[in-house]
């Protein structure tokens, strides 16, 4: 494996690229126990580390999302279980706003996903990135990452967006 | 009854102030009148020009008037005012409403679900509308077709901030728009998605739909259809609605109980 | 106070051997269970040295095993976990594993511990639980922590959240130990903590006091033999079901069959499996089962939607709170099927190796049902048979531990108490307050050498690094081949040395060792570093380790970030060794674009009042002023009637048989004595401001009251700032709530209760037993109605106590009236615990139970001047009975009291549906508020017994004992910060707060954030909209730069 690592210097291919935010005492622990546990699951994901999954407002996904990130993942204690007691009541309902102007903007709003994710549950953690990857995948890289809208197929869409926004006016 | 009719009723139960129009070079302006000031009050509200009655009212507060004031709103404007009132930037209690009907042209144009205040002094009452035809324009586009139609529309925007300047419910001392960790300086459009859905997130759960964002963008982007439908997801998910009455709390103003929480939190 | 026992001698010249006059502030627990946990984090924080011994290889105990918790389904290791971590972490708190006690000696004060400390064979300071021995060991045995359902090799961590989360060797079939004939482990272990030569020692440790918390051993069914436990393969116990149920279990989560594999589908639970059992002489009820039944049948319900439960059960006992709820929640949304009887056969049918439950319905019908799987509801025995014969220590007639005095947890041996399932069967909350009054009673023996044995870390001044540029150093750890065997370190390394602000960047084989601590402090000082960052494990467990060390060095202790390129990489991404690298990069970008945004933050300080408040002068509120004030703290107590003793005062005998009047009264005279403690009477509080420390409120006299004179108030001490309507201001730092409930007042005519003399409730009933027992005289027939406004819909709990209560009356009847005819109508006896030996006792007597149903209660009605009862037995297929009484006593449940409201919302705290006040969280912080500082004790918070009220108190005090010893209260540095000149005061953020932190200051028109109350959780902040309300150490910014950093290419990055 050593030999494997050494030299070769391979970059993060044109794959999904996904930010994952983590809950101190839950959803981080759960990704702790996927690892204590060695369980495999695809690269394309980094956790960021938050207290509480309540700390991350639709400013930061909107960033990420800016920022050309393909997936954005919000992963917090089980409701009932939080350890700010309802800390993830406002990430939920927060969520649920965000998710549907996503929609309504035409940002595939299956790029954003929250899960509870105890920490008792490395598995599904595991198994939470295995599908989200899958589900991004699917998606495609995000038409807002730079470049992206003009080279895809999206761009034509675009173009005739643009001309009868011209018609209109 | 006329406006300036109900002006000096409201002068005569002891306000100290009057917020309403004043004819000057043909144009109707807002204007704060005293009880000398009586006669020059319009008489009634002219149908092509609104204003962004709250925000006056949140100045004057925010100035040190203290006292009583009566106020001619429209239906939004209510809404605004008891927005504004519920976060603090205003006193409501001291507010006695002048209440305007819009007619039905204007409620027809603004697509108004209210398109009247709670108590009707001038006008009369049209019932609204309830359906908005440009929010489900844009909700019938295929995915990416709405992506590009909401791509298209903001490539024209200036960032001249005009939206966020003439929004009643807009008073932040800072405002994140401007925070350069957030959203790129000196880059024209602005970046999308984080400019424009930031503001849309933050309009969902206090929007008064009053349309003035619509009406000041120099570029046309209809930004009303935008939080209009991020207002439509609140009432959806939790049936709260911006400015209805003083009593309602945000249920993002409130962490509230589990059994709150719309179905399926267990799933996420 | 305990004082007494000490003299107090001047001298300081101090020798072992030779007793000192003062107690050593000191305390051994026994028992790493959540029992013991929880006593260690009390007594720690009460300022007292610890040491936790536990038996096995890790702390944690049975609690660490369950999957969910009743009635909330919170994941047990998820609570419980931070608690581990906590102990392991705490400095004065000595975690010995893989140790017994073999003998205690001394007196109170000062024990000698004789410890026999098994060899682990591996070094706990060396070891990083790695894991790489564990795939070099060959042999393999049953894994005790999955309730021996898997294998596992003999050197391994005990379980992936184990403290101390170092390995251990089972040296019982261990070659190498043996037979000298292997040692691949030690081979393979790049840390060298494997020692072989590791031995057996002997351990005499000094300490003021023992607490003995050693819980319990699940019941071993092999002894019930018509079951079928080790004979039929489906047949398996709760433990090893909850393992199944696990996430982390043998079988993934996934509720298999033994015999097959293949999933179960239906499932038997059986009830009372080792308890109430008198063949072998478990007479006691375990008062657990019928609740992690209802649970776990809801949980596999939950796992796989086709899985159907049922019950088997003699006396459904939901005797706890939200208990009778979440049984109706199993049955009525989870589809869980609750059959009352007793099974009398299972039998394994073939090839299916189905079982088949031969049992007799409530109809009375002979019934054969098929299952996949049984369950055997395994009850609590105990576990310390041999302990408590060693130490001496007296143990009831079933083993347990016995507390000779009613309001005291003190075992037969003095300075050794007891909490826990050790004491006797009981739930996780329960035995957690008994911990935490374990721990105050412990205190309260060694509070004059409070803070002696603790230590204090001394540290250098911290360095000024505000307006310095950024100077980083970014520690990249190998961890053996953890990290390094996958990721390309020093490709790492090379590309943290490209990164802005980055001046030093190095690897290390163990960034973790204590060598490399002591590097670490080199390099921050020679390089000037402002910041570090060490790319390497889990915050979760390392980061206050680097904090300290970064402190250490003179800096901040938040200047410092970390990558976790071991579990969240490496060991993740174990087949991709270069995209591991990669995202390792990425990793460390990430963590160093938010330190060079990190900022010093201040641990903030707040002062202590050390004067407690307690509202409420029954048994509980008496007890915790009693508690505080022996504990040297001015305490005032609020008492809104003219007599202290709340409901007590109606009580004669407690229902372990103690005369009830002697020790109110006892309790009543210590507290009016106690110079320490203020009774306030005919008073309630009017107000209360404030937060943990500094509370300031106002005691007024009651309404009723008004023109009586009161002595108390003229006795007010100087400071407290008496007006002349008798109103007292005080100053205070916590406050105790225990109001007590009451009992519920059955409505006119309810079993014509108010029409007819005859009828009358429990208490009236006690009083007379004892007060006039020649009223009774002549009482030929009896019948007692057991649930009168309990379980039904106004008042929908169980109320806990009533049938003990019951009980404890119908034998004190049926002793001086032996010729009388004693009936109960019953619902469910809930005789938990040792009632069921009452509940046995009154069987014996001759009382005898009648079964109805909530929507057929026994209806009462008065002829030609006698009273009649009819009721339909459901034991007897429904066959009416009526009945004639002399009495008809009504067992009322209890209800909260109604001024519960207006105290609730003045120190804004919850409620339940049912008004009794709703704790922090149900499981782990039964006697705590969310708002730090207040505390709450007795029946306030549920219906209890007198002794349990007393032990909740006791808790409570222990736990306002914590803060008031403290002079100043420190805060976390991550806390939310409100800059006023941003906050327009739009008041958004406010009530997002559970902890009541934030508050309008009308003045400014601006939102503030109590320091002292917040605990960082965030909420509040990303509701600001302009950016004003920002946590600290996770700011905005600091986040938006981790984000493009974690989308930023690597090529930006200046590769």
């Amino acid at each position: 494996m050593m030999s494997e690592a050494r030299g070769s210097s391979v970059k993060i291919p044109d794959d999904v690229r996904i930010v994952a935010f983590l809950c101190n005492w839950c959803s981080y622990a759960g990704a702790d126990l996927a690892g204590v546990s060695r369980m495999q699951y695809p690269p394309n994901v980094v956790g960021i580390r938050v207290m509480c999954t309540a700390t991350v407002s639709p400013y930061h996904v909107l960033k990420a999302l800016q920022m050309g990130a393909d997936g954005v993942l919000i992963a917090g204690c089980h409701i009932g279980d939080c350890h700010y007691l309802k800390g993830n009541y406002m990430t939920y309902k927060r969520y649920l706003i965000l998710r549907e102007i996503l929609r309504f903007a035409g940002i595939n709003e299956k790029r954003v996903r929250l899960e509870w994710i105890s920490a008792a549950e490395g598995e599904k953690f595991a198994e939470v990135i295995r599908s989200f990857t899958e589900e991004v995948r699917e998606a495609g890289l995000s038409p807002l990452r730079k470049n992206e809208v003009i080279k895809s197929e999206f761009g034509e869409k675009l173009k005739n967006a643009f001309r009868s926004l011209e018609v209109v006016k | 009854m006329s406006i300036r009719e109900k002006a000096r009723q409201l002068f005569a139960e002891g306000v100290d102030g009057v917020l309403a129009f004043k004819r000057t070079d043909g144009v109707c302006i807002p204007h704060l009148f005293t009880k000398t000031e009586v006669e020059e009050i319009c008489k009634d509200v002219p149908a092509d020009q609104r204003y962004p009655v709250a925000g006056i009212v949140r100045r004057i507060f925010l100035s040190g008037l203290a006292g009583k004031i009566g106020v001619v709103a429209r239906g939004c404007d209510e809404r605004a005012l008891i927005e504004l009132g519920k976060q603090g930037q205003i006193d409501f209690d001291l507010l006695s409403i002048i209440g305007v009907a819009c007619s039905e042209e204007q409620a027809r144009y603004c697509e108004c679900s209210k398109p009247y205040p709670s108590r009707i002094d001038v006008g009369s009452r049209f019932e609204g509308i309830s359906v908005s035809e440009k929010v489900r324009a844009v909700e019938s586009m295929e995915g990416d077709e709405r992506l590009a139609y909401w791509l298209a529309q903001f490539a024209s925007c200036l960032k001249c901030m005009g939206c966020r300047n003439i929004c009643p419910v807009c008073y932040c001392v800072e405002c994140s728009l401007e925070d350069e960790n957030l959203v790129r300086r000196g880059s024209v459009p602005p970046d999308w998605p984080v400019f424009h859905l930031l503001r849309a997130v933050d309009m969902a759960s206090r929007c008064i739909d009053c349309g003035l964002c619509e009406e000041s963008c120099p570029s046309g982007i209809p930004l009303r259809t935008l939080y209009k439908k991020a207002t439509e997801i609140v009432k959806e998910l939790f049936d709260y609605e911006p400015g209805a009455d003083m009593t309602q709390r945000s249920p993002l103003g409130t962490i509230g109980d589990q059994s709150e929480l719309p179905g399926g939190a267990f799933e996420a | 106070m305990n004082g007494k026992i000490y003299e107090t001698q001047t001298e300081g010249g101090k020798s072992e051997r030779v007793y000192s006059s003062k107690p050593v502030g000191s305390v051994m627990v026994i028992g790493g269970g959540i029992a013991g946990v929880q006593a260690s984090l009390d007594l720690a924080d009460l300022g007292y040295r610890v040491y936790l011994v536990d038996s096995a290889p890790s702390i944690g105990g049975v609690m660490g095993q369950l999957d969910k918790t009743f009635p909330t389904n919170d994941c047990s290791m998820c609570i419980l976990s931070p608690k581990l971590v906590e102990a392991g972490s705490n400095d004065n708190i000595e975690i010995i594993t893989l140790a017994e006690i073999m003998d205690i000696t001394g007196e109170p004060g000062n024990l000698e511990v004789i410890l026999k400390r098994n060899p682990r064979f591996v070094d706990i300071d060396k070891c990083t639980g790695c894991g790489i021995c564990t795939e070099h060991c060959r042999v393999k045995v049953k894994d005790p922590y999955n309730a021996g359902l898997a294998r596992v090799p003999l050197i391994r961590v005990p379980f992936p959240q184990a403290v101390p989360g170092a390995a251990f060797i089972d040296p019982t079939k261990c070659l190498q130990i043996l037979k000298g004939k292997c040692g691949e482990c030690q081979k393979y272990c790049p840390a060298g903590a494997i020692d072989f030569s590791d031995k057996e020692r002997t351990d005499k440790i000094e300490v003021g006091s023992v607490i003995i918390a050693c819980g319990f051993s699940p019941f071993d069914p092999h002894k019930t033999e018509e079951y079928g436990y080790g004979t039929y393969e489906n047949v398996i116990t709760s433990l090893e079901f909850e393992r199944i149920l696990a996430a982390n279990g043998p079988t993934g989560g996934h509720i298999l069959r033994r015999s097959d594999s293949q999933s179960a589908q239906k499932i038997a639970f059986i009830q009372c499996v080792g308890s109430r059992d008198s063949r072998i002489g478990n007479t006691y009820c375990s008062s657990v089962c019928c609740m992690y039944a209802t649970k776990q049948a809801i949980i596999a319900r939950e796992h796989d939607r086709r899985i159907q439960s049922t019950i088997f059960y003699i006396d459904f006992r939901a005797h706890g709170k939200g208990f009778e709820e979440y049984r109706s929640r199993a049955e009525n949304e989870h589809g869980v099927r609750y059959v009352r009887c007793l099974v009398s056969a299972v039998k394994e049918m073939q090839p299916s190796k189905r079982l088949l439950l031969v049992f007799i319905n409530e109809e009375n019908q002979f019934v054969e049902e098929e299952f996949d799987l049984v369950v055997l509801s395994v009850g609590i025995t105990s576990g310390i048979d041999a302990l408590a014969t060693r130490l001496g220590i007296r143990v009831n007639s079933h083993g347990f531990i016995q507390v000779p005095k009613p309001a005291s947890l003190e075992t037969s041996r003095p300075g050794v108490y007891v909490c826990g399932a050790a004491e006797g069967p009981k739930d996780i909350p329960e035995s957690v307050i008994q911990a935490s009054a374990a721990a105050g009673s412990a205190s309260s023996l060694l509070c004059p050498s409070r803070g002696e044995l603790t230590v204090k870390r001394e540290y250098p001044p911290e360095r000024d690094v505000r307006g310095d540029e950024p100077r980083i150093g970014a520690i990249i750890c190998r961890c053996g081949t953890n990290i390094g065997g996958v990721v390309d370190v020093p490709a790492v390394v090379e590309y943290a040395r490209t990164l802005p602000g980055v001046v030093f960047a190095e690897e290390r084989l163990y960034a973790c060792s204590q060598d490399a601590q002591v590097w670490i402090k080199e390099i921050i000082e020679k390089h000037k570093l402002n910041r570090l960052v060490v790319a390497s494990c889990t915050p979760r467990t390392h980061q206050p380790l680097f904090r300290e060390t970064v402190r250490l060095a003179g800096l901040n202790k938040y200047l410092f970030e970390m990558a976790n390129i071991r579990e969240h990489c490496s060991w993740v991404h174990m087949d991709e060794p270069g995209l591991a690298t990669e995202k390792a990069k990425q990793l460390v970008l990430i963590a160093v674009k938010k330190a060079s945004l990190l900022e010093p933050l201040e641990e903030g300080v707040s002062p202590v009042t050390p004067v407690a408040l307690v509202i409420g002068g029954g048994p509980a509120g008496m007890s915790a002023a009693l508690r505080l004030a022996d504990a040297g703290f001015k305490t005032h107590l609020v008492e809104q009637e003219e007599e202290l003793g709340g409901n007590m005062r109606h009580v004669r005998m407690t229902l372990e048989g103690d005369n009830a009047r002697e020790i109110l009264e006892e309790m009543i005279r210590s507290v009016m004595n106690h110079p320490l403690v203020e009774v306030h009477l005919t008073s309630k509080v009017a107000s209360i401001e404030g937060y943990v420390g500094s509370y300031t409120s106002v005691i007024e006299k009651c309404a009723n009251s008004a023109g009586r004179s009161n002595p108390d108030i003229e006795s007010a001490s100087l400071g407290d700032d008496v007006s002349e309507d008798g109103t007292v201001r005080v100053d205070h730092g916590i406050v105790v709530v225990a109001v007590g409930a009451e009992e519920y007042r059955p409505k006119y005519g309810e079993y014509m209760y108010g029409l007819d003399q005859r009828v009358i409730t429990q208490t009236e009933l006690e009083r007379r037993i004892f007060d006039e027992p020649e009223s009774l005289e002549g009482v030929k027939n009896v019948v007692m109605v057991q649930c009168v406004g309990s379980r039904n819909e106004e008042h929908p709990y169980c109320s806990r106590i009533c049938c003990g209560v019951t009980l404890k009356n119908a034998c004190e009847l049926k002793k001086f009236l032996p010729g009388a005819n004693v009936t109960i109508c019953y619902r469910d006896v809930r005789a938990y615990g040792f009632n069921e030996e009452k509940y046995l006792d009154a069987r014996e007597r001759g009382v005898r139970f009648v079964r109805f149903t909530q929507e057929d209660q026994p209806s009462v009605s008065a002829a030609i001047g006698r009273l009649e009862v009819v009721v339909k037995d459901r034991n007897m297929r429904d066959e009416a009975i009526t009945i004639f009484p002399d009495l008809l006593v009504l067992s009322c449940g209890i209800v909260a009291r109604g001024g519960s409201r207006e105290l609730a919302s003045m120190l804004k705290v919850p409620l339940t549906s049912d008004g009794f006040f709703l704790e922090a969280h149900v499981k782990l912080r039964p006697i705590e508020f969310a708002t730090d500082g207040i505390f709450l004790a007795g029946m306030a918070h549920y219906p209890k017994t007198i002794r349990e009220s007393i032990a909740s108190a006791q808790a409570a005090a222990a736990k306002a004992e914590a803060v008031l010893s403290k002079d100043k209260i420190v805060t976390e540095g991550i806390v939310a910060r409100i800059d006023p000149e941003i906050c327009s005061g739009c008041g958004q953020c406010i009530d997002l707060c559970s902890y009541g932190a934030l508050e309008f200051d009308p003045s400014m028109r601006v939102a503030r954030v109590n320091p002292s109350l917040c605990k960082g959780c965030g909420a509040c902040s990303a509701a600001c909209p302009s950016g004003a309300n920002q946590l600290l150490g996770f700011r905005p910014c600091q986040i938006y730069a981790q984000i493009e950093a974690s989308c930023a290419l690597l090529e930006a990055g200046g590769q």
